[in-house]
């Protein structure tokens, strides 16, 4: 897997090639295969390593610093972050990708982290909702979701954030509107009724008009 | 501590004020009144904990984890209804990682709603416990069962309940809501509310409605799912982490479930992930999670985390009760309301619950005939309990669209039928004032033109009200107020602050009190042994924690005062307070000065809340609290070729007595305003009626509102109100602000497309259906 950058559900499968899906299914569910080794179907492909059943070391970049930690194969990031390496700023949810609260940077673009293993982000740069604060200074955009009270019992606001920290880092410097920050939080889901308060706050912060 | 004391206070709203007299009770405070200049308190401020939500470091249920802690899982019925004929746990007990395992229910036991309790296991990852849970074997015998609320009404239809129905309350009830006047099959009615002679009223009307109005069932959907987490510290001693609307109900039932003393389980709650009245207790509505993670952690010598999951929380945690609620109104030729009848028929599933709230006895109160009958009807599902206003949306939803409809057979406009009705001052205030900002009447006019031209995309205008009591309660909360040698202050409460704002709430009357800034005040709550507090249902905690920390606050400044008047060489009644220094004469004492000279650690005082003593200026009815006033109003937009409503405008205009802090009270009515536009348009629990189970038990096809989904502009206004009923005169706002939203956009698009949408949710089908099968085309 190459890019890092875009993994999506789409390119998740990719890269783990057909080989990694049907491995998944009972034999009885696979396609026949056209190699001649039907036995190469369920491994590795060229350039991949075997991993589990049991956990492996997993090295990434967590807000900034270098981890490796033991993971098993089957575990989502999210797992991973929350339980393992105990960061608890990321929620769980829905745990299916409906709701944004797990959303997470993977190399600077919003991820469900519910939805990513943890060995996907191998070599790569997650940023988490304790990784906006810069020397303990709250961010620019964090500080405006405290002045438009874009929260109110928080627990949707580590995902927004991200996702909002995802719109500003890909439009630096253009001017933002409302239906762009709309878009950017279309698939964070608040309980609580904050949206329209997060949406001043992302226009404040991106320095364009609440 | 002075005897009691006779105050004049200057009480009511915008041009109404007068005084009256109030008798306080010895040491009460005098409370802030019309002529207070409050400095703090009423003034915007972000919320004091706010640093922590947006940097992750905020800790809740669900992200504690006591050292070896275990994982559980529960094992919950397939079935709606069934006989458990054997049920053995042993099999998981040797699975990998298991601790303990759990039967819940024993053979013979019959399970009555899909996801309920059966069985659950602890063990070291939530990949195990799943695991171990397979491996439990269960014979079940399954039995008829009933889903579907107008089946479960009909004779012979399967039998719910087959013993007494017990009603669960908790502090989400509405106070003086709930029990029962007979039950016949699955069938419980509710104590009706009467008044004259309703039948009669209908009979002599000239003019009538008649209809009914179907609302769907809601779950509360709080983002973090129901979680506790079970510590225990000695075989009669635990420590309880909850994701939790009330601290005390938690330790209460937990201590009850295992033969504690209330003193010995120690509940922590620093921050919960939304509630809207689904959490109180130690359990779920439909699950024993306090027994279940208790006992596990009991068996497994090691505490235990038990996390619902986002299933769990729809099939067990609650819901708002469904309703199908027949209508009858009926008038005189100019326009007075003669009768008012609602025969409401509503499911809360295996639960009770599921009337239709005040609205049409409170509001409407210059009609002479009304009756309101309630019934729960029991289905296999799972309990309904309070949800934000319990019972209040789905009634005020039905009653006001047949008011709009009734106007239109009046040939009226709907504002001025309901003025015509409502005794509320400030309520009727709140309806001239939205009627000039909303532009209402130049819209029903652009909406009137709309439908005359047949339009493809309409406009509609509708108004709703809201009523509420004043629930504070008084006797309940004991807050301390500390102010130490090196200046600091703290003010300590076991309290839970849900979301409203009520840390800083509780920062800035400190703040008030002792002129200290706001940010110079620690708030620690969210423990139980931070003292009696209350639950947050009934919109009560700031009318009800708030005179509570007032009078601590109070109560150390006396003291401070006869300090600085010791210092000053002065008498303490020479003393007076400004930008927080004491001065007497020509001398003053700093602040920082002063609190050096506390004899020991630091100054302390405890306060509590009296009942409350007024009620100005109208009366909940049956009881002697405040009647709060609201009413919204909403612009919709309707494609009728695709049968799409978009909701334009909201103006919410609410009375919360005094506003605590305009920052956090605007965000909770506004987002009162998105939870009811979502109930409104999208959400809905649909059962499969074959295989009694829930279909859309998740988040992407149980539908929330999304940002896109929202109002495009929602405008919040406060009528600002002295009641003179607590010694700050907060009132409550989380559930008014939800009440009237889905009655008001529901109205709107009556007026858009001319026919009303008698069915919630507000679904394009719906709104085509009630068009004509055929969608009509725009003619131009």
């Amino acid at each position: 897997m190459s890019d890092r950058a875009g993994i999506t559900r789409r390119g998740l499968f990719r890269g783990i090639g057909t080989a990694g899906l049907l491995a998944g299914c009972k034999p009885s569910e696979r396609p026949p295969t056209t190699t001649e080794d039907p036995g190469d179907a369920a491994g590795p492909g060229p350039g991949e390593a075997a991993l589990g059943p049991g956990p492996a070391p997993l090295t990434f970049t967590l807000n900034g610093e270098a981890k490796t930690v033991e993971v098993a194969p089957n575990i989502t990031l999210l797992a991973a972050l929350r339980e393992q390496l105990r960061f608890t700023g990321t929620k769980v949810v829905c745990d299916r990708g409906a709701c944004g609260a797990c959303t997470v940077l993977i190399d600077g673009l919003p991820r469900n982290s519910c939805m990513t293993l943890a060995h996907d982000v191998a070599g790569a740069a997650v940023t988490t909702v304790e990784g906006l604060a810069a020397g303990g200074k709250l961010s620019v955009l964090q500080q405006a979701f405290i002045r438009h009270d874009a929260l109110q019992c928080g627990f949707c606001t580590s995902g927004m954030l991200m996702s909002c920290q995802g719109l500003l880092e890909r439009t630096r410097g253009q001017k933002l509107g409302r239906e762009d920050v709309e878009a950017a939080i279309a698939g964070n889901l608040c309980r609580c009724g904050t949206y329209p308060n997060v949406v001043a706050a992302v226009l404040d912060a991106a320095g364009g008009s609440a | 501590m002075a005897d009691e004391q006779r105050v004049t206070l200057k009480v009511g709203f915008a041009e109404q004020l007068r005084d009256i007299e109030v008798q306080l009770p010895a040491g009460e405070p005098k409370p802030w009144d019309a002529r207070s200049e409050l400095k703090v308190v009423g003034k915007p401020h972000p919320r004091v904990e706010a640093p922590l939500k947006v940097s992750g470091a905020a800790k809740y249920t669900h992200d504690i984890v006591p050292a070896n802690a275990l994982w559980a899982a529960v094992l919950r019925s397939p079935h709606p209804c069934a006989v458990v004929e054997a049920i053995d746990v042993a099999p998981a007990k040797s699975q990998p990682g298991v601790s303990a395992a759990l039967a819940l229910v024993k053979p013979g036991e019959r399970v009555i709603f899909a996801g309920q309790d059966i069985a659950a296991v602890a063990a070291k990852t939530p990949e195990q416990a799943e695991a171990a849970l397979r491996a439990i074997a269960v014979t079940y015998k399954p039995e008829p069962f009933v889903i579907d609320t107008a089946a479960a009404m009909q004779d012979g239809a399967p039998l719910v309940h087959r013993g007494k129905v017990s009603e669960r309350s908790t502090e989400g009830d509405e106070p003086g809501a709930g029990g029962s006047a007979g039950q016949r099959g699955n069938v419980r009615t509710s104590p009706s509310m009467k008044k004259g002679d309703a039948h009669k009223g209908l009979r002599m009307a000239k003019v009538s409605h008649e209809a009914t109005y179907t609302t769907q069932v809601h779950t509360h959907s709080a983002l973090e799912t129901h979680s506790i987490v079970v510590q225990w510290d000695g075989p009669k001693q635990a420590t309880v982490w909850c994701s939790t609307q009330g601290i005390f109900s938690v330790r209460d039932e937990f201590a009850e479930v295992f033969e504690l003393k209330p003193a010995d389980v120690h509940v922590h709650t620093e921050f919960l992930g939304g509630g809207f009245g689904a959490k109180f207790g130690a359990s779920a509505p439909g699950s024993r999670m306090g027994f279940i993670a208790g006992e596990l952690a009991r068996q497994a010598g090691a505490p235990v985390r038990l996390v619902l999951d986002r299933k769990e929380e729809h099939l067990c945690t609650g819901n708002r009760p469904d309703s199908r609620q027949h209508v009858k109104l009926g008038a005189s030729v100019d326009g007075k309301l003669t009768a008012i009848h609602v025969v409401a028929h509503g499911t809360a599933g295996i639960g009770t619950g599921a009337g239709v709230g005040r609205n049409a006895f409170g509001i409407y109160s210059r009609c002479p005939n009304i009756l309101v009958e309630s019934h729960d009807v029991f289905t296999h599902a799972g309990p309904g309990t309070a949800m934000r206003a319990p019972g209040h949306p789905q009634g005020a939803f039905a009653l006001e669209l047949a008011i709009d409809e009734l106007a239109k057979k009046l040939k009226v406009d709907p504002l001025d039928l309901r003025l015509q009705h409502d005794e509320h001052p400030v309520r009727r205030h709140q309806f001239e004032l939205g009627r000039k900002q909303f532009g209402w009447d130049a819209g029903r006019k652009q909406a009137a033109a709309l439908r005359d031209k047949n339009a493809r995309v309409r406009r509609g205008f509708g108004v709703a009200a809201s009523i509420w009591g004043d629930f504070g309660r008084g006797k309940a909360v004991v807050a301390t107020v500390s102010v130490a040698r090196d200046g600091s202050v703290e003010v300590k409460n076991g309290l839970q602050d849900i979301g409203g704002g009520i840390t800083t709430v509780v920062a800035q009357v400190v703040a008030e009190v002792l002129q200290r800034p706001v940010e110079a005040v620690r708030v620690r709550l969210g423990d139980s042994e931070l003292g009696p507090s209350v639950g947050s249902g009934g919109s009560v905690t700031t009318a009800s924690v708030t005179p509570a920390v007032r009078a601590a606050a109070e109560a150390v400044k006396t003291q401070l005062t006869a300090l600085a008047a010791k210092q000053l060489g002065r008498k303490p009644e020479e003393v007076t307070w400004s930008e927080g220094q004491a001065r007497a004469g020509s001398k003053s004492i700093a602040w920082a000065e002063l609190c050096k000279k506390i004899e020991g650690e630091a100054v302390v005082a405890t306060g509590t809340r009296p009942e409350t003593y007024g009620a100005y200026p109208v009366k909940f009815m049956g009881g002697n609290s405040y009647q709060i006033a609201g009413v919204q109003f909403a612009e919709v937009r309707v494609d009728t070729w695709t049968g799409v409503v978009a909701v334009e405008r909201v103006l919410a205009i609410h009375d919360c007595g005094r506003v605590m802090n305009p920052l956090t009270a605007r965000s909770q009515v506004q987002g009162g305003v998105i939870l009811g536009t979502s109930y409104a348009l999208t959400e809905q629990r649909v059962m499969d009626r074959v295989r009694g189970v829930m279909l859309n038990p998740n988040l992407e096809s149980y539908k929330i509102a999304g940002a896109r989904d929202v109002p495009r502009a929602i405008d919040v206004v406060f009528t600002p109100v002295d009641t003179g009923a607590n010694n700050t005169g907060a009132i409550g706002i989380g559930e008014p602000a939800t009440i009237p939203t889905a009655a008001a956009i529901a109205c709107a698009v009556h007026d858009a497309l001319g026919v009303a949408v008698r069915d919630l949710p507000l679904t394009p089908d719906r709104v085509l259906a009630a068009l004509g099968a055929v969608p009509t085309r725009g003619a131009g």
